[in-house]
């Protein structure tokens, strides 16, 4: 009997080791690192709602931050669905220090408001944010819950690139036509129809003529461009009257308009045949197979498409974007004065420990420093100063800034995308970004590109569109929050879906057929309750008028 | 059936053991029910206390608030359900399609395991059987992805068969007809799962006495009929178990296959419950809508599988319960 016990005891013993050691093994990585004088590292865990790829462990720029500032950055990237993720989030109820901006979150009370800790502890952000006060505040309660990551400048305003919404066009129809400037919907489509007759394949591949895009969330490529046609600026789903009244325009003639024109297109043969059922995958491999000849999307949406374009050396299939109208009366409204990107950036959650040390480093970030560090990189490393002061790159350099493994060692690309930052120029005249710099975007272009500008007396991508008027206060309308579960929510979704349904039907059908769709998606449309959702983005715009305006 | 010559009746089998009291039993079995606790504690943990999260559905649940803040709407979502247009069409497509599986999916694999039984070459019928369960490995984005080029308008290869069979003029563009949209999906699982369901009926298969075959084999039967009256009987059993358990996901017609295939054009036939869930539930943060359509699910299903259950008992098949 006593053997028995003896061993029935031992094997508890074991037990409880085996377990002591399998807790000692998870806490063991909590060493407390720390900086090169001694204090404690700072760990701070922060999602990031856009799909990266997680920086090389012996990242240069992390690094540096972790040595100077002391803190060290644990990231998280999106990995699929944003708002499935942010689902699972509330559900469980467990959040990261800091957290990307979303509106469903403020509803679940997830995040801290703000504005006492910028007040008291981040002069810079303060000073970052200060003309956009008003406007960063929520407009259920007032209170400030997100940093926004883009849209702030400071000193000139310097746009070289374009990254917004236009009809996009390959170059070397351009070049082909002669370099023509087309500026009516029909003068774009002549152009697409008399190259594609005179190239019927491209690199062995039959010519797609045009392509659209409309999956998930990615719907405006498809519903969009009926605003723009008409000269109104980007106001998402709805167009705004000089009163400041918004009013729904899918399915109001100036759309029938559009889609009428893409039927046409269709049946000629030169409307992408697969264009709605793919998805944005697909979409992106299209492109960069280099046989679509032109689209209606915005540059940052199509931009993964375009890399291999240009990493290939094919820079003629890459493309120009163009703001296009329905006629030549309308003046085109498609630049626009940069807006503070509400509802983006970072967020610190309730479940943060230390918000002040979350703020103060969020604040050291924004000085000049540390904004030319994660914007250009390292003095002598990353990019010269010639005696005028003025950076640039070396040739190797841009190279270098070419390769996405690099990158993924050597900039800190994912945190800096999410973080406030300046934009703009920094006091000494410099642009903020390389790509922003003049000297520096003429001497990194290509020389088919140094071609095409010349020949159309250019020196930027933006000076194809009419100069950017003031921005209404209210502008723009699409970054309304619609308020999770309400009534407009809900018919936002049900007139994407009525949409995603008919204009397909309507552009795929014979030319006879056209209009009875079209009445059909209009007495579709009548069945949902389109004025909750007009209600509430035109409450939200008088509110902002109201509040914004500066006083 | 249940007087089958030759069936024991079912009383004699057992030999009765007279009841001894309660606890004395429990003590008796002490270990088994020790070994079976953590089991219990994690269907209860797991399963039961999520239960639960059922009362957001008559409310109009925001996660911000406490329980007692919340406002009772009591059973406007499951009304809002039962009324919508869409809601009722999703409900169409979720069961057709659900049906249209399993069907195709038990017709198929009993199909291809009986003919596969019927492959005396070893080498060959292995090969064979292991080609055809491969692709249950691959997951649905994969499948999905191989389904959508090979039905591509550019190239895809059933176009290209079909056009060079002289079957059809010009290309079809599959996945835009709304009416093609079921087809497909109950085709992509038939290449998916037959292999991988065939398995347990070919197990079965193996367990059928062979001197059946021998006596059917004197009585004159030719290779037809003995898979006729042997084995397909030899494996009615399995098959009707396996009908049972499956009523029960009859309302998992899936969300995956029918989210990654479908577009905006066959919406009306492609939208299952889950991804009505996920578009009018999770994504626009309207969880309320989101419980009350998974608690009908859940309803539905019981109630399918107690229905089975039952019809099962009156043709005096064996029984799940």
């Amino acid at each position: 009997m006593g053997g028995l016990k003896k061993k029935k005891l031992w094997g508890s013993v074991s037990l409880v080791l085996a377990l002591s050691l399998a807790l000692a093994g998870c806490s063991g990585d909590n060493e407390k690192a720390t900086t090169p004088d001694g204090k404690e590292v700072l760990n701070i865990s922060a999602f990031i709602g856009t799909p990266n790829q997680a920086p090389a462990k012996d990242n240069r720029i992390y690094k540096k931050i972790q040595d100077e500032l002391g803190v060290n950055l644990e990231m998280e990237f999106l990995v699929g669905d944003l708002q499935q993720k942010l689902g699972v989030m509330i559900a469980g109820g467990d959040f990261p220090d800091l957290i990307t901006a979303d509106t469903k979150l403020v509803s679940a009370g997830a995040v801290i408001p703000l504005e006492d800790l910028i007040e008291e502890h981040a002069p810079n952000l303060k000073k970052h944010f200060g003309k956009d006060w008003n406007r960063m505040k929520d407009s259920s309660d007032g209170h400030i819950y997100w940093l926004p990551n883009y849209g702030v400048y400071t000193g000139e305003f310097i746009s070289n690139y374009y990254s917004g919404p236009a009809f996009w066009i390959q170059k070397s129809v351009l070049k082909d036509a002669g370099y023509p400037t087309p500026k009516t919907l029909d003068e774009f489509t002549q152009l697409i129809r008399d190259y594609a007759a005179k190239n019927p394949t491209i690199d062995g591949q039959p010519t797609i003529g045009f392509t659209t895009l409309a999956s998930d969330w990615r719907t405006f490529p498809l519903l969009n461009p009926p605003e723009h046609l008409t000269g109104h600026p980007n106001d998402g789903g709805v167009v705004v009257d000089e009163n400041g009244v918004a009013s729904v325009f899918a399915d109001k003639d100036i759309s029938k308009r559009y889609y009428k024109e893409l039927n046409t297109l269709y049946n000629d043969g030169l409307l992408d045949k697969e264009a709605f059922v793919q998805n944005y995958d697909q979409y992106l491999a299209k492109i960069s197979s280099g046989r679509v000849l032109s689209m209606f999307d915005q540059h940052w949406n199509f931009q993964a498409g375009e890399d291999p374009l240009v990493a290939q050396g094919k820079i003629g299939q890459t493309y120009v974007g163009f703001p296009l109208v329905y006629d030549t009366s309308i003046t085109d409204h498609y630049l626009d004065r940069p807006v503070i990107n509400l509802n983006n950036g970072f967020g610190i959650s309730k479940d943060a420990e230390d918000p002040v040390a979350l703020i103060k480093f969020l604040d050291k970030l924004m000085d000049e420093k540390y904004q030319k560090l994660l914007s250009w990189g390292e003095e002598g490393v990353d990019y010269q100063v010639n005696e005028e002061g003025r950076f640039y790159r070396t040739p190797e350099q841009r190279t270098e800034q070419e390769d996405p493994a690099w990158r993924l060692v050597n900039k800190a690309e994912g945190f800096y995308a999410a973080a406030p930052k300046l934009e703009g120029t920094f006091e000494d005249g410099n642009a903020i970004g390389a790509i922003n710099q003049p000297e520096e975007f003429y001497d990194n272009l290509k020389p088919e590109d140094k071609e095409l500008l010349d020949a159309y007396g250019f020196k930027t991508w933006s000076d194809f569109f009419s100069p950017a008027p003031e921005n209404p206060v209210y502008y723009p309308a699409w970054q309304v929050d619609l308020k999770e579960g309400s009534d407009a929510a809900v018919a936002n979704k049900q007139m994407t879906d009525t949409s995603l349904k008919f204009l397909p039907k309507a552009i795929m059908s014979k030319p006879d057929e056209f209009d009875n769709i079209w009445t059909e998606y209009v007495d579709a449309y009548k069945k949902i309750n389109v004025k909750s959702y007009e209600d509430r983005i035109n409450e939200q715009l008088k509110w902002r008028i109201e509040n914004w305006s500066v006083k | 059936m249940a007087n089958t010559p030759g069936a024991i009746p079912e009383q004699t089998t057992r030999t009765v053991v007279p009841k001894a009291p309660l606890l004395k039993r429990m003590r008796g079995q002490r270990q088994l029910m020790f070994m079976s606790l953590p089991i219990v504690a994690y269907i209860l943990v797991f399963s039961y206390y999520p239960i639960w999260g059922w009362v957001m559905a008559f409310q109009n649940y925001s996660p911000a608030k406490s329980f007692t803040q919340q406002e009772w709407v009591g059973l406007k979502h499951f009304k809002f359900l039962l009324t919508d247009d869409a809601f009722l069409n999703v409900l169409r497509n979720t069961i057709a399609m659900s049906v249209i599986n399993m069907v195709l999916g038990f017709a198929t694999a009993i199909i291809f395991a009986i003919l596969l039984n019927e492959i005396k070459h070893k080498l060959y019928k292995r090969t064979i059987q292991t080609i055809s369960y491969l692709p249950h490995f691959l997951s649905w984005i994969i499948v999905t992805g191989i389904v959508a080029s090979s039905l591509s308008v550019d190239g895809g290869i059933v176009n290209v068969v079909l056009m060079k069979l002289h079957i059809i003029q010009e290309p079809i563009m599959w996945l835009s007809v709304p009416e093609y949209f079921w087809g497909i999906v109950g085709a992509s699982h038939v290449w998916k799962e037959v292999g991988w369901n065939a398995i347990i009926y070919l197990a079965a298969i193996t367990s059928i006495d062979p001197s059946l075959y021998e006596a059917a084999e004197i009585d004159g039967a030719n290779r037809y009929k003995k898979m006729l009256y042997v084995t397909l009987p030899g494996i009615k059993s399995i098959v009707i178990i396996l009908l049972i358990m499956n009523m029960g996901w009859i309302l998992e017609a899936g969300f995956e296959v029918q989210y990654l295939l479908g577009n905006g054009v066959v919406v009306d036939w492609s939208q299952t419950i889950d991804i009505f869930v996920l578009k009018y539930g999770l994504q626009i943060g309207n969880y309320s809508l989101a419980t009350a359509a998974g608690i009908f699910k859940t309803v539905v299903s019981i109630t399918l599988i107690f229905a089975a259950n039952s019809i099962s008992k009156r043709l005096g098949e064996d029984r799940l319960i």
